[in-house]
């Protein structure tokens, strides 16, 4: 027992000690918590990426090496994976959830780490509150925004378009709702009522049969894909002909898996394109995933990375390469085009929404198709809200 | 020639009542402090940050123990009491209090409201006690997200760094000083509680209720008491939670949290001190445990970890289950067999 026991401590050490002259960068992922079903594919886009990067040259010739961590989605967890990467001398993050986000805002502030996160949540953008946050698509309330314009503008009746608010009443759910309400009054939307459903609920009967009687054209969902079927199944039963608008973690490939046809119809937002959509990078995708379709979460995760290894490029041209200059280079990154996998990309050293442009997706005959970018304006009064 | 007793023997009944009843003892604590003392500056922030999360839990997992442990009073909402003095402290570190009595006003929150869900415990018992509490941490969880005005909401709420008579807590190495002060006042404390009137009062309730009251225990006063006492150590594990995050938000005190407290008692030992310590370390660092051993094993069998990511929860479970089933006294029977073994090596009879 004892000699397995050195063993395993040889080994650890040997694997905490290999140095070597590459940017480490850690990847933050939920494996088996709570997120698992979508965290997966979006770390497998980031560790693809990582591989095209260095198959071409690396970051000025040096290659990146990762380092991920399985954090459960446990906050504490979380930090201590953090504080793991760190020791190991990581340059920058590609983190993950909401909860674990937050918790380290101030800490990759501190330790001046860049961190490309998939919580979207509006305060991330404002660097006056995270300075060293940053994202790949949208925050919520933009992404919001931008789908309530498309409805708008497809919108050809006289009477105003009546909207219902459905959501869990968690920060996730609740981030969005107010600046959404205000941008679909200044719209012309009638907001005709709004109502929790739980991420892990089985039944959304009760909630819908309150909604239908108001009426609504449209109802917008953030939740979780689980949750939207749900939804979706519970408004097919009911007979209620709303068109439901769905968030980006809401709504993915899996939809109709579980939703079957309850889902065709529905609208939803995306920060990616979606596998085998004609763009330029597609067919690298492609070949990375040897024709395999991949959920969209996939070529997020690819483009969240693309763009940091973008940075990294941009503060190796001129000198070190430190989370400090990645920072710096970040922010003078202007209309980065993520070969078409996203829309292009451009950071503010006051500013760290990387576009107001969100893809507009619908749900026809069992697949997730594009419809439509909607580009808004950035509105300084916007940012953080 | 000289002479060693072959055991403890007292004289007085203050003597056998102490905390540290040998010298052999009093001098391994010294040399574990000293050990504590000087880590800082040998191990990296990865270490210290883990020996942070442990010490904070073990606040948590002490604190749990009076109420569960030692008063017999089952609580599920412990996490939540543990955000309420989080914000407690932020919000009043956030208005200009200097660190400990911002600390100290956290954990008066947290108390305050932790007797008020204490209330029901006179009439409520077992099984319902811990649906009732269950409510709490539902209600509080609820409070946290939509009292946005002093709890930041969804936003979270940032807060600075501790500083100190102007020296500034802000690295792993530094807050651990603090954190490891405060740890250690927060057990001692519960470990004399556990020896005066109030503290036998727990055991009494706990053991049975009708027998205490019959002889004299005001049932009431001391079960609130005990819901005081524990959420007011539960409201300074959060205090320091929210000092040493510098950013806090409802998703951190949410249910998983009050069972991982639960988790620690259970597997540290159920009315030991001890026990909740070895609890706080192995809830904290088996998952850490299984994540290197699987990173290691990625470097030599990259198949094996792919297998072995998914099974990683299965594993925490199972670890829990056998636990249950082979040592259902907990850790701290182990350590005391343990003891036992070595005092009287090689000539164990």
């Amino acid at each position: 027992m004892k000699k397995h026991l050195v063993l395993i401590l040889l080994v650890l050490m040997a694997s905490l000690g290999s140095a070597s002259a590459a940017y480490k960068v850690g990847i933050l992922s939920d494996l088996t918590g709570g997120t698992a079903s979508v965290s997966p594919p979006y770390g497998e886009g980031v560790k693809a990426c990582i591989a095209y990067v260095n198959e071409n040259g690396g970051i000025a010739g040096q290659p990146i090496e990762f380092i991920q961590v399985d954090y459960a989605y446990n906050v504490q967890q979380a930090l201590a994976a953090y504080k793991r990467f760190l020791s190991l001398g990581i340059v920058a993050l590609q983190g993950w959830g909401t909860g674990d986000t937050e918790a380290l805002v101030k800490f990759v502030a501190q330790d001046k780490i860049p961190v490309f996160s998939a919580s979207y949540s509006a305060h991330l953008m404002d660097p006056a509150k995270a300075p060293y946050n940053f994202t790949s698509a949208p925050d919520y309330s933009t992404q919001g925004r931008a789908g309530l314009k498309y409805l708008r503008e497809a919108w050809t009746q006289p009477r105003p378009p009546k909207l219902a608010f459905v959501f869990p009443d968690n920060p996730y759910g609740t981030a969005p709702i107010p600046a959404m309400k205000e941008y679909a009054k200044e719209l012309g939307f009638e907001v005709v009522g709004q109502e929790n459903v739980d991420l892990k609920a089985i039944d959304a009967t009760p909630q819908l049969l309150s909604l239908k009687k108001a009426g609504p054209d449209f109802i917008w969902t953030g939740g979780t894909t689980p949750s939207t079927a749900v939804i979706m199944k519970d408004a097919q039963k009911l007979g209620m002909t709303s068109t439901f608008l769905t968030n980006i973690w809401s709504s993915d490939e899996d939809l109709f898996k579980m939703a079957g046809d309850a889902a065709n119809g529905h609208f939803g937002l995306q920060g990616a394109v979606i596998y085998g959509q004609d763009v330029l990078g597609m067919g690298l995708i492609r070949k990375l995933t040897k024709d395999t379709p991949q959920m969209t979460h996939y070529i997020r995760g690819f483009v969240s990375m693309l763009v940091m290894a973008e940075g990294m490029k941009m503060a190796a041209a001129k000198g070190e390469v430190t989370g400090e200059s990645i920072k710096a280079a970040l922010e003078t990154m202007r209309d980065f085009d993520p070969m078409g996998l996203a829309p292009a990309v451009s950071f503010f050293p006051d500013d760290h929404r990387p576009s107001m442009s969100v893809n507009v997706c619908t749900f026809k005959n069992g697949k997730l198709e594009f419809v439509k970018t909607v580009a808004l304006e950035r509105k300084k009064e916007w940012l953080g809200h | 020639m000289s002479m060693h007793k072959c055991g403890l023997f007292y004289t007085s009944y203050r003597a056998e009542d102490g905390l540290f009843r040998s010298k052999f003892q009093k001098s391994c604590l010294v040399l574990f402090f000293a050990v504590l003392l000087v880590c800082p500056q040998f191990l990296n922030s990865y270490v210290m940050s883990v020996l942070n999360l442990i010490l904070i839990a073990v606040i948590g997992a002490v604190s749990l123990n009076l109420l569960t442990g030692i008063c017999g009073q089952m609580s599920l909402g412990h996490g939540a009491f543990v955000g309420m003095g989080a914000y407690g402290a932020a919000i009043l570190s956030n208005l200009g209090l200097p660190f400990f009595p911002a600390l100290l006003g956290g954990g008066f929150v947290a108390a305050l409201v932790g007797m008020v869900f204490g209330i029901p415990s006179l009439r409520l018992k077992g099984i319902y006690l811990a649906i009732s509490t269950l409510a709490a941490q539902l209600i509080l969880e609820y409070v946290f997200l939509h009292a946005s005005g002093l709890t930041g909401g969804a936003n979270g709420l940032p807060v600075n760094a501790p500083h100190v008579l102007g020296y500034a807590f802000d690295s792993d190495a530094r807050i651990f000083y603090l954190i490891l002060f405060v740890t250690t006042l927060c057990v001692l404390a519960v470990s004399n509680v556990a020896r005066t009137r109030p503290g036998r009062a727990f055991v009494a309730i706990r053991d049975y209720y009708q027998s205490a009251e019959n002889v004299g225990v005001n049932l009431f006063a001391f079960k609130l008491q005990a819901f005081g006492l524990s959420s007011f150590l539960a409201g300074i594990a959060g205090g320091l939670w929210a000092h040493y995050t510098m950013y806090i938000t409802p998703e951190q005190f949410s249910m998983g949290l009050s069972i991982s407290y639960l988790a620690m008692i259970i597997i540290g030992g159920m009315g030991s001190v001890l026990g909740s310590i070895f609890g706080a370390i192995f809830i904290t660092l088996l998952p850490e445990l299984l994540n290197l051993l699987i990173s290691s094993l990625g470097g030599l069998a990259p198949d094996l970890s792919a297998i072995m990511i998914p099974l990683k929860e299965g594993v925490f479970g199972l670890m829990l289950v056998l636990f249950l089933i082979f040592e259902p006294e907990g850790l701290v029977r182990q350590w005391r067999l343990t003891k036992a073994y070595w005092k009287l090596y090689p000539f164990a009879y």
